[in-house]
């Protein structure tokens, strides 16, 4: 019996490797791999992108893995380092990186050649996304950087002589006019957005608060937190001029999309992220706007960073890292911005986009490079990304969706942040 | 049994209708799957697509090696089923046969892992492979399943019938234990075999859960979860991408079911022992 | 039990037992008197853990989490569990014949259940996709107002049942109609010599006689809808508001998406005290039926 089983096995375990290993790593190359978190355009320019390297010198290859949207992605990256069987490259969301950074599984990146030398741009690098990340060892490098801007459906508003909207008083009265209503059925809403932790900081900010205050405190923005939350219930329920998505995560994010390119909705809210996917696929004129501004302007930043793992052998560590360089030379991070929507990250792909009137010939792609001069930093708290899922989200929904008040729902999470912070 | 209230006519429209609600969301999806992006967008609820587009099916094969997941969830179903009948064997034939002093204790042991689904082990399961090193590994898929309490249970009340003396005469003719365990009992137990080999191929075939939480890596994703995954794209639903590997599978599903149906129904009924 | 035959060797039995004891111990006992000891430590799979005593289950208590996870989980389990059982009992008297058209019938429902339940979900979640899906439309067509089957809070969870039912309606079709068969057919003549009509003859002797299908039939799907956790991962991830965060959703999530191991361990464990009481139902409630005979 256990000859059988052995045979079994070995039977198994030889199945398992022949296929491993058909994986095609050239002969003689150090292999890294990169696991990488979204699909469709996105990533078809990024294998595009890891194809170039691969091709263009001859010691490294990068085998890129798809890991599922960012949320799957990054509990599977959890999963890899706890079991010791990491990858070499991942890009994570900036809510987890400081504390990725303080359970120390991220390689710092200061002993590598010209790491500081890369021409990032500030607020888009570590430096400039957390308060005083500058200070701290350099643990990541921006790849997919974005911010959250309006996307207009542009015959809806030219047709009603309309223009973004500025201002909340106009974001709520451009949505109200532009809903339309068959009987009780909403035709189409003026207004979408994911009910999503990412909108309601740049309401927060926008407001004049800050969802994690720089000592540290968990304030959720107090008063300002109340008005951004409550601005999205007033047009949820009172105006009902805006869709709320249903699902969660990218469930939300994917649907607000479907929404926008289906006519459903004539404005929504998104990342800059989705602008070129947005763009091709609508079967309209699509403009994009900033976001209008409170009491003043405010957006924070989104998307991903570069993250190499300590795990990783020494060679593979040195592999990712000529990747990583190869990433910001200006003619890949060009390529990566102009053909996602994504911000580009140097200071070199910018003044080349601007030099080579990209901007005159794509001014939808202005508008979160604008953005940036009023970008907020992140706190660098290692509880952030707990904040965000564990106490904010689920709340942020059961305003919205479960009608419960919004002082209230946030007075609850400021008392169970400040609880978890003791 | 006659029906007399009931036109068995109009008994037939009612269950046809019932069918159909089965049919219909397979129809749904192959139809889906043969849309463009543009026409799903435009008329998602058309029923017909507009011609015979296969490109969802480029997509998909584009955005995965399907045929190797495909095989890693064959493999894996395969050495699950032949592993726990492997074990299966002995274990029933001690617990039917023969007599000792731990009987009773064993055979509640066993049964009572029915109460210890997957969901309940996979944390410190996934901690132990972790500490040795074996996520990511068939080993990871496969161990963990290799005692079925089903399995054992059912073989075990199918050797009850088997009289003694077939085994004695065995023994007589110098035979070993296992000589005996898989040399006369098991060909013995066939259609038992059979019936709960297809049951447990097709339970670990489709199985999500427990791949989704022991593997990252792509050299050992399984055919479920690279579906899945074609749903979590970031940017928007392609629809017809989605059901077009949803075809790719539920048919080989749907396929094994029309052409083992009688063992397989036979399966599932005799768990009500 | 058979009295059975003498082992030749002492040692043979556990020989024989071994491979089934050592898998028992390494992946069904082991892990469960890991996670209660896991439980009493805040541990997030990439630092030291820490020794907590019992304050994961006071947490999740306090939160409200463990009795959301326990109410939403019983909620969806409570309809599944009748759901289906009413629909495949219903569906096996009606497809209790032979014939060619029965047969397919009973092939097109119970096929749901041979597919795998990330399929059923990927199909079902464009069919209630709330704008573009089939049921949508439907629901529009006949002058309606449709309501967002998986977006609402109120609604998710009984959408999510839906589908379950769905799923394994054809698994206790099959279990019913093996059970009809059980049955004598000379029971039926004699009920129908004593001038039983259709509705007395069931319930004179159809349900008296599966009662032990029933009991089955009830307790597996009991389990498996205890066990949800495919259809919640695909379509609703536990929202909209947690409105669909049932008991195994809660347990990976905590685990993968909040990095908290102990506090996983601690649902862990109270999910597998729910199950050994519901199981302990069910042996009770064989003892009295078998106490009755």
């Amino acid at each position: 019996m256990i000859r059988l089983a052995r045979r079994a096995f070995t039977l198994g375990g030889a199945l398992g490797l022949l296929t491993g290993c058909g994986r095609g790593v050239p002969p003689g190359r150090t292999e890294a791999t990169l696991w990488f978190t979204y699909g469709g355009r996105n990533r078809e320019v990024l294998e595009e992108l890891v194809g170039r390297f691969n091709t263009a010198q001859n010691d490294v290859w990068i085998s890129a893995v798809f890991q599922g949207d960012y949320f799957e992605g990054l509990a599977k990256l959890r999963t890899s380092i706890a079991a010791r069987a990491t990858p070499t490259l991942s890009h994570v969301v900036g809510e987890v990186i400081p504390y990725l950074a303080e359970a120390g599984v991220l390689e710092p990146l200061d002993d590598y050649a010209h790491a500081r030398e890369l021409g990032i741009i500030e607020s888009l690098g570590q430096t400039g996304s957390w308060v005083g990340g500058g200070d701290r060892p350099l643990v990541c490098l921006p790849f997919n950087r974005s911010t959250p801007i309006a996307y207009l459906n542009a015959p809806v508003f030219e047709a009603r002589g309309l223009s973004a909207p500025t201002s909340w008083e106009q974001l709520r009265e451009v949505a109200r006019s532009l809903t339309e209503r068959r009987g009780s059925d909403a035709t189409r809403f003026g207004f979408g957005c994911p009910i999503d932790w990412w909108f309601w900081t740049a309401l927060v900010g926008q407001a004049g608060g800050k969802v994690v205050e720089d000592d540290g405190r968990i304030t959720l923005g107090d008063e300002a937190g109340v008005r951004a939350l409550e601005l999205w219930k007033a047009m949820v329920n009172d105006d009902r001029s805006m869709k709320p998505p249903p699902g969660r995560d990218y469930n939300a994010w994917e649907q607000t999309n479907q929404d926008f390119l289906a006519g459903r909705t004539a404005m929504i809210w998104t990342s800059t992220a989705f602008l070129k996917y947005l763009e091709e696929n609508a079967p309209f004129r699509v403009r994009a706007a900033p976001l209008p501004q409170g009491r003043r302007r405010a957006v924070p930043t989104g998307g991903t960073h570069w993250v190499m793992l300590r795990h990783a052998s020494r060679e593979q560590r040195e592999a990712g890292w000529k990747f990583l360089r190869f990433m910001h030379e200006p003619e890949q991070a060009i390529h990566w911005a102009v053909r996602t929507g994504y911000l580009p990250v140097t200071r070199g792909a910018i003044e080349r986009l601007k030099r080579e009137g990209h901007y005159d010939r794509h001014p939808n792609d202005r508008v979160a490079v604008e953005q940036l001069s009023v970008a907020l930093p992140w706190p660098w708290s290692r509880e952030l990304f707990r904040v965000q899922r564990e106490i904010v989200q689920p709340r942020l929904e059961s305003a919205i969706q479960g009608g419960r008040d919004a002082r209230e729902v946030l007075r609850e999470a400021r008392a169970l942040g400040a609880r978890g912070r003791g | 049994m006659t029906r007399r209230s009931l036109s068995p006519f109009a008994v037939n429209v009612v269950l046809l209708g019932i069918a159909l609600l089965w049919l219909l969301p397979y129809a749904w999806m192959v139809s889906t799957s043969l849309k463009t992006l543009p026409e799903i967008v435009k008329a998602p609820t058309a029923p017909l697509p507009a011609g015979l587009n296969l490109s969802a099916y480029s997509d998909v094969m584009r955005a995965m090696p399907i045929g190797h997941y495909f095989w890693n969830t064959t493999v894996m179903a395969l050495a699950i089923a032949v592993l726990q009948i492997a074990v299966a064997l002995p274990a029933g034939y001690a617990l039917a046969k023969l007599r000792f002093r731990w009987r009773s204790l064993a055979f509640i042991l066993v049964v009572a892992t029915l109460l210890i689904p997957a969901q309940v082990r996979f944390v410190p399961v996934f901690t132990l492979l972790a500490d040795v090193s074996l996520i990511n590994t068939m080993t990871a898929l496969v161990l963990p399943f290799g005692v079925s309490a089903f399995g054992t249970f059912l073989i075990r009340q199918a050797l009850l019938s088997v009289p003694d003396s077939l085994i004695e005469a065995a023994r007589l003719d110098g035979a070993s234990e296992l000589r005996i365990v898989y040399g006369l009992l098991a060909p013995i137990l066939k259609p038992t075999l059979v019936a709960f080999f297809l049951f447990s191929f097709v339970y670990h075939w489709n199985d999500y859960f427990w791949p989704l939480v022991m593997t990252t890596d792509e050299a050992v994703r399984t055919l479920p979860l690279g579906i899945a995954l074609l749903r979590e794209q970031g940017t928007g639903v392609r629809w017809h991408v989605v059901m077009a590997g949803n075809v790719a599978l539920s048919a080989p599903a749907l396929l094994v079911f029309a052409l083992t149906q009688r063992h397989l129904l036979r399966a599932v009924s005799s768990k009500a022992l | 039990m058979s009295p059975g035959l003498l082992p030749r060797r002492a040692r043979d039995p556990l020989l024989l037992l071994a491979p089934t004891m050592v898998l028992l111990a390494v992946f069904f006992f082991y892990p469960l008197l890991s996670a209660a000891y896991t439980s009493l430590f805040d541990w997030d799979l990439l630092t030291e853990a820490r020794y907590v005593g019992l304050e994961n289950y006071r947490a999740l208590h306090e939160s409200g989490e463990l009795s959301h996870a326990f109410s939403t989980t019983l909620r969806f389990s409570v309809v599944v569990v009748i759901g289906s059982m009413a629909l495949g009992l219903g569906l096996a008297l009606a497809l209790n014949r032979t014939g060619a058209f029965a047969a397919f019938v009973r092939g097109a429902i119970f096929s749901a259940y041979v597919i795998s339940w990330v399929s059923v979900a990927l199909l079902w979640l464009w069919v209630l996709d709330a704008d573009a899906g089939a049921l949508t439309a439907l629901v529009r067509g006949a002058g309606l107002t449709p309501r967002s089957w998986l977006g609402d809070p109120g609604l998710a969870l009984y959408s999510l049942a839906m589908v379950t039912i769905w799923k394994i309606a054809g698994y206790s079709m099959v279990l019913f109609l093996a059970g009809l068969q059980d049955i004598p057919r000379a029971l039926y003549e004699a009920a129908a010599l004593d001038g039983a009509g259709r509705w007395s003859r069931f319930w004179n002797v159809t349900w008296p006689l599966l009662r032990p299908t029933t009991v089955f039939v009830a307790t597996t799907s009991l389990i498996v809808s205890f066990q949800v956790f495919d259809v919640v991962r695909v379509m609703t991830q536990g929202g909209p508001v947690q409105s669909t965060t049932v008991f195994v959703y809660a347990i990976y999530e905590q685990v993968f998406m909040n990095l908290r191991v102990g506090r996983a361990s601690a649902l862990v464990v109270v999910f597998f005290g729910l199950l050994l009481v519901l199981t302990l139902l069910q042996l009770l409630a064989w003892r009295r039926r078998e106490a009755a005979r």
